[in-house]
């Protein structure tokens, strides 16, 4: 095994770790209170549990395509930015959308990968298709995504509210993924050998084989990606995963208390944790639960008789 | 400070605890343009300066934008303004820890680290735009001071790598004073939110903040502690009212109520076992009292088994717990759901105010446990209309009807069509506004606002977080004549604390006067069309 595979294995181990933290880490905390946002999609169209008299006695009628009517148009067409945002919605969509052909070419690159691993003939049929993609999927991928970090960039300079909020790490962000997009573009663009050195590069790594050699731009393109990879979890950039939490566990989780339900659990145990606010109407001293202090008004009585 | 075009605003976020004369100014002339006849500035002056005692006591938090909503007095000494400082971080640290903010932690940290600052929520506030884009008002310009501080004191990973992904801010007294004032400048409307590709909320990191301030340094706006939450928790409602004054009350909206139907309308108290615990906004029963008279007739003309309650909180639907502080709130809704079980009622009908059906019908689902089921009035409503248990007569209500819709009701619950079925049955000149439902704007007066006058606030809220309502309103009516105010327009707000606001704003632009726009809830509506009622409820000449 080369120090190139120990590099490539261990960035790819900091970024799956580093994401599974920062995942556990939502999932673990504490049920909140209900903080639904309309539309939540799952419901019947148009139709609100809540319109319902006695709703409580209905059962809820939960509906994925509802969702997936929602989260695909978003994820593929950026569908909030352009209806709210017009301005920004070309480079941003760009900036995206260049990234989802990118990782496309790369799964495709795995998949012909394994192929080659499991002893398919370079020029059987699936083969011979994916090496015919892997191409086009990468030089359109970095092209659109080359005008995206670009169009990007000036925007957040030019744009007032966008420059007044960025910090250095934006800029960072924005050069990152720029210089993976223009790599990528030449690398796929110029070298002729690319789609059988990518093919070779995943088999090698699959099976820690000996890797091939890349040309300079390969090498490049192959650091970048991998310091993207150990640089992602620890920036906003994770929103391409948490916006999961922010839709699921936020906006759209409307799930009801209901006696013997399955938040009663989760419940409990938040109103028996002590709470140590200071201020005197909350009564706390970091002994007394949430419950304790909830189930009746006597600190708030003492606050008025002082008063 | 001076910023861009002239205009005085915040040129970066760290001018907020910048020491300064004041960090904003909106101009009568920069607010988003009305149409005639409210389209002279001259008629409607600025916001009038503080006073030179006010600002004298109240220091830093009197120096953001000119207003002052909530206020702190300045402290004697540095070493007081320390210990704020101190105490401020030591509530921070709380606001992100599982056990003092279990209630609102997880959304928190999402909104806190993800945020791409792509500034798409900013065209959808309607306080930013109506202010004329001042960027102190922009959604994400508080909610980024406290990403700032949450990166820098509470967020592990090193000042160096925090600061780089979110820029610095230094922590001042006059920091925490303003920061203070400036969470009363969101109405917690939560459009924003919607706008989010992301899933950032801005109006919870408002919330969380008032509530920073509150639990940690009990700081909080007198309306919405003192005479709010305190007092309905120990003499049973934000009004004042005991249960003695209320009963008494009620009694006489009976009567008149009686009177003007010619059938005898009662409201119900105590009754063990009724189906229902109706509970109001208890603000209906001294602003508006037609409302609770409109409410009784219709349960009481379809025969429904229903009572109120006289214990302490009982007779009162508020919670302004929901917009500053989350132990308050659960205390209230503790107790609503306390008296419900104790009456052995089946549900409890939430009357037609906004914020009590988030904070009963939905916040509170989480608060305990043992709870008992809420329902809008609203849909009920819609089903009596609907089941002919009460006849309507809609020639009764011929006149321009508009609806607003309550955020609270209708962004946060999607209680949509309920309230326009019914309009549509009964008011044959019913128009939306535009935008409408899930996508509407807030009355300006949510969040506590509509309670909220001190100092020059009210004004503020006339001109910059109301405006953009105003301009709805007039936009539904924009087919009729505007300059005439003997062709009645009715603007229907099913919530009380939107009726307040509209009642201010309506006065403010002298809209009643000018335009003959009127405001009311949807009860009122449905008892003026009922068939074989002695004189009509809506009386234009007293309301």
């Amino acid at each position: 095994m080369s120090l190139f595979h120990i590099v490539i294995y261990g960035s790819l181990l900091i970024f799956i770790v580093a994401i599974l933290a920062r995942a556990a880490r939502i999932m673990r905390m504490p049920l909140h209170l209900r903080w639904e946002l309309q539309p939540v999609p799952h419901e019947r169209p148009g139709a609100s549990t809540f319109e319902r008299v006695d709703w409580w006695t209905h059962s809820r009628d939960r509906s994925r395509f509802g969702e997936l009517s929602i989260m695909i148009p978003e994820i593929l067409l950026l569908k909030g930015v352009w209806e709210h945002n017009r301005g920004l919605w070309f480079a941003s969509w760009t900036l995206h959308f260049g990234l989802y052909l990118l990782i496309g070419a790369m799964v495709v690159i795995l998949l012909h990968a394994v192929l080659l691993v499991a002893g398919v003939l370079a020029d059987a049929f699936v083969p011979v298709v994916l090496a015919a993609v892997t191409r086009p999927l990468a030089i359109a991928g970095g092209a659109l995504g080359t005008v995206g970090a670009i169009a990007m960039l000036i925007r957040r300079i030019t744009e007032p509210g966008m420059r007044r909020y960025a910090t250095a790490g934006h800029f960072v962000n924005l050069a990152h993924l720029g210089a993976i997009y223009v790599t990528a573009l030449l690398w796929a663009l110029l070298d002729g050998g690319f789609v059988a050195e990518t093919a070779t590069l995943y088999a090698g790594v699959l099976t820690a084989a000996p890797l091939p050699s890349l040309p300079l731009i390969g090498y490049l393109n192959v650091a970048i990606v991998l310091l993207f990879f150990i640089y992602l979890p620890f920036t906003h950039m994770t929103h391409f995963f948490t916006k999961y939490f922010t839709y699921h566990m936020v906006r759209w989780e409307d799930t009801p208390n209901t006696a013997g339900g399955r938040l009663e659990e989760k419940i409990r145990r938040n109103v028996s944790q002590p709470v140590s606010w200071a201020a005197a109407h909350v009564g706390a001293n970091g002994k007394k639960t949430w419950l304790d202090l909830v189930a009746d008004t006597g600190e708030v009585k003492r606050e008025t008789e002082e008063a | 400070m001076p910023g861009a075009n002239g205009k005085q605003q915040p040129r970066s976020v760290r001018d907020i605890g910048r020491r300064s004369e004041r960090l904003a100014h909106v101009a009568v002339e920069e607010l988003m343009p009305l149409p005639a006849p409210y389209d002279v500035s001259e008629d409607f002056p600025g916001i009038a300066p503080l006073k030179d005692e006010t600002r004298a006591r109240y220091g830093a938090s009197a120096t953001l934008d000119d207003t002052l909503a909530a206020g702190i007095p300045q402290p004697a000494t540095e070493e007081d303004e320390r210990k704020i400082v101190e105490a401020f971080l030591s509530g921070l640290r709380k606001l992100f820890s599982r056990e003092n903010n279990w209630t609102f932690l997880q959304p928190l940290v999402l909104s806190m680290e993800h945020c791409a600052r792509c500034q798409t929520c900013a065209a959808d506030c309607p306080v930013f735009e109506a202010s004329g884009r001042n960027e102190l008002y922009r959604p994400t310009f508080r909610a980024e001071v406290l990403r700032r501080l949450y990166f820098r004191h509470v967020k592990p990973g090193g000042a160096w790598y925090n600061t780089f992904h979110s820029s610095g801010l230094e922590l001042t007294y006059d920091l925490v004073a303003r920061l203070f004032e400036l969470a009363y400048r969101c109405t917690l409307c939560r459009r924003c939110a919607q706008s989010c590709p992301i899933g950032v909320d801005n109006g919870l990191i408002t919330h969380d903040l008032r509530k920073l301030f509150s639990q940690e340094l009990g700081w909080a706006p007198k309306e919405l502690h003192n005479k709010g939450t305190v007092q309905q928790l120990t003499l049973g409602s934000s009004t004042g009212m005991n249960k003695l004054v209320v009963k008494d009350n009620i009694e006489f909206i009976d009567e008149d109520m009686s009177e003007r139907l010619g059938w005898e309308v009662k409201t119900p108290w105590d009754v063990q076992g009724a189906d229902m615990l109706v509970i109001e906004n208890a603000g209906e029963f001294l602003a508006w009292p037609e409302n609770h008279g409109c409410t009784a007739a219709i349960l009481n003309g379809a025969g429904l088994s229903w009572t109120m309650s006289s214990e302490i909180a009982g007779y009162d639907g508020v919670n302004y717990g929901l917009f500053y502080d989350d132990v308050q709130l659960a205390r209230v809704a503790t107790r609503h759901f306390r008296i419900a079980k104790q009456l052995g009622v089946k549900k409890i009908v939430m009357g037609e105010c906004g914020h009590e059906h988030k904070a009963l019908g939905v916040i509170a689902d989480r608060v305990g446990l043992d709870l008992v089921p809420r329902e809008s009035l609203l849909t009920l409503v819609r089903d009596i209309v609907y089941s002919g248990a009460i006849n309507v007569d809609p020639s009764r209500n011929d006149f321009p009807v508009t609806l607003h819709d309550p955020c609270n009701i209708v962004r946060n619950m999607g209680i949509v069509q309920p309230q326009r079925d019914v309009l549509r049955k009964i008011c044959p000149q019913f128009r939306e506004m535009t935008p409408h439902g899930i996508r509407n704007y807030c009355c300006g007066g949510g969040s506590g606002f509509a309670i909220m006058s001190p100092n020059n606030f009210e004004q503020w809220r006339n001109l910059i977080s109301s405006r953009k309502k105003f301009a709805q309103i007039l936009g539904a009516f924009a087919d009729t004549e505007l300059n005439d105010p003997e062709q009645k327009k009715y603007v229907c707000a099913p919530c009380s604390n939107c009726k307040g606001a509209i009642r201010d704003m309506l006065d403010f632009y002298g809209a009643k006067e000018k335009s003959g726009i009127y405001y009311g809830g949807l009860v009122e509506l449905v008892v003026n069309a009922m068939a074989g009622a002695a004189e009509p409820i809506l009386d234009w000449e007293m309301m």
